[in-house]
């Protein structure tokens, strides 16, 4: 018999700190700071996108009567990212917090045929993966900005907006996985894990 | 139902006529953009990086147009949502704090694009406090939102499951 299967899961030992969620507070925090690094990142590399194909939208939005300028669409898609770099650190960091305090409802499948570990384990290296790729993407778009192409209207390299797009196609597939752990999975929902203890929700949770 | 049965395909076990909810996926653009401009408008303020005020009012710009969308997909999911106990009322009150914030971030974008017009390198006078009005109401519009999806579980199976089957009302 595997060891795995005879132990106790760790959570057990600080359980009676634990709320109905698994978690010493009400709302999970990593979910609050992905608005962030998903936010930051998706309108950061969109706005380089803006910068890059600025000759062609310029008639626009002068027809708008909205004032815009190339190195200002330029800074925009700096300064996110950059922020995003930032915070992305504390995002991963709360997400493996409180994943290792996540117990998921046993016997369900994902969308995708997943089971919970195999979910968050994917969502776990992916995390990791993604942290690394945007701290590298920031670099490379401060090099592009400080160095290489500082004399260039387009700040950017086409290399680098694909490479982007790409990286937003992967997080959302990422975000995925991170969704189905709360919403098939139940994970730090007080509600789902009440509902699967058996107790009534209308007394608990008025 | 009938009329949102003809416009839309069948409901599944979220209660949700597509895979999963999208409202949650758009308020990253109106958290995240809202909040850094605050952000970048007190750097800019503390450090004198004139250029951050325009990084700052095409977030704004960007929050603005998220936020109907956001509110959009927010008003069909919530139709959809099978809110029990004290959930209806915190519905209630993110949806009302939901077109409020839609209302005063239209405002806000309006004053930063007629003072922008006149010069871009310079916040209003003021601009801050509203900014900081402005944070501290999507701090909560958060706060509200959490609790819905984290303590109610709306649209999650298991709490979906239990309002169907009548244990949960």
């Amino acid at each position: 018999m595997n060891i795995v299967s005879t132990i106790l899961s760790p959570v057990n030992e600080i359980a009676d700190k634990l709320g109905a969620n698994d978690l010493p507070y009400s709302i999970p925090i990593h979910p609050n700071l992905v608005h962030f690094t998903i936010g930051l990142f998706a309108i950061g590399i969109a706005f380089d996108f803006a910068g890059a194909f600025y000759p062609l939208e310029k008639r626009i939005f002068r027809f708008l009567a909205l004032p815009a300028t190339r190195s200002g669409f330029h800074d925009v898609g700096w300064y996110n990212v950059l922020a995003c770099s930032v915070i992305t650190f504390f995002t991963v960091a709360a997400g493996f917090y409180e994943m290792l305090l996540a117990v998921p409802l046993p016997g369900i499948r994902s969308i995708i045929g997943q089971n919970a570990i195999d979910t968050m384990l994917w969502h776990a290296i992916g995390g990791i993966a993604l942290l690394l790729i945007i701290v590298v993407m920031t670099i490379w778009r401060g090099f592009q900005r400080f160095l290489w192409r500082k004399d260039y209207g387009r700040q950017v390299s086409w290399l680098y907006l694909g490479c982007g797009a790409v990286v937003l196609l992967a997080m959302g597939v990422h975000g995925s996985l991170g969704a189905w752990l709360a919403s098939e999975f139940g994970v730090h929902i007080t509600a789902d894990q009440l509902l699967a203890s058996g107790t009534d929700l209308r007394q608990v949770l008025p | 139902m009938p009329m949102i049965g003809l416009l839309l395909p069948p409901l599944n076990d979220k209660n949700l006529p597509w895979l999963d909810v999208i409202h949650p996926i758009v308020v990253h653009f109106v958290i995240a953009m809202a909040l850094i401009t605050v952000v970048f408008d007190l750097i800019g303020v503390l450090t004198r990086r004139r250029n951050l005020f325009e990084v700052s009012f095409w977030n704004l710009l960007v929050a603005t147009v998220a936020i109907f969308v956001a509110i959009i997909f927010g008003q069909i999911e919530a139709g959809l949502a099978t809110p029990y106990g004290a959930s209806r009322d915190i519905l209630n009150y993110h949806s009302t704090l939901g077109w409020s914030l839609a209302a005063i971030l239209s405002l806000l974008t309006g004053w930063r694009y007629v003072a922008r017009q006149k010069d871009p390198t310079v916040l209003p006078p003021g601009f801050l406090i509203f900014d900081s009005i402005l944070a501290v109401l999507v701090l909560c519009q958060v706060y509200l939102g959490d609790k819905l999806v984290w303590v109610y579980g709306l649209h999650t199976v298991p709490v979906v499951e239990a309002v169907r089957s009548g244990a949960l009302s």
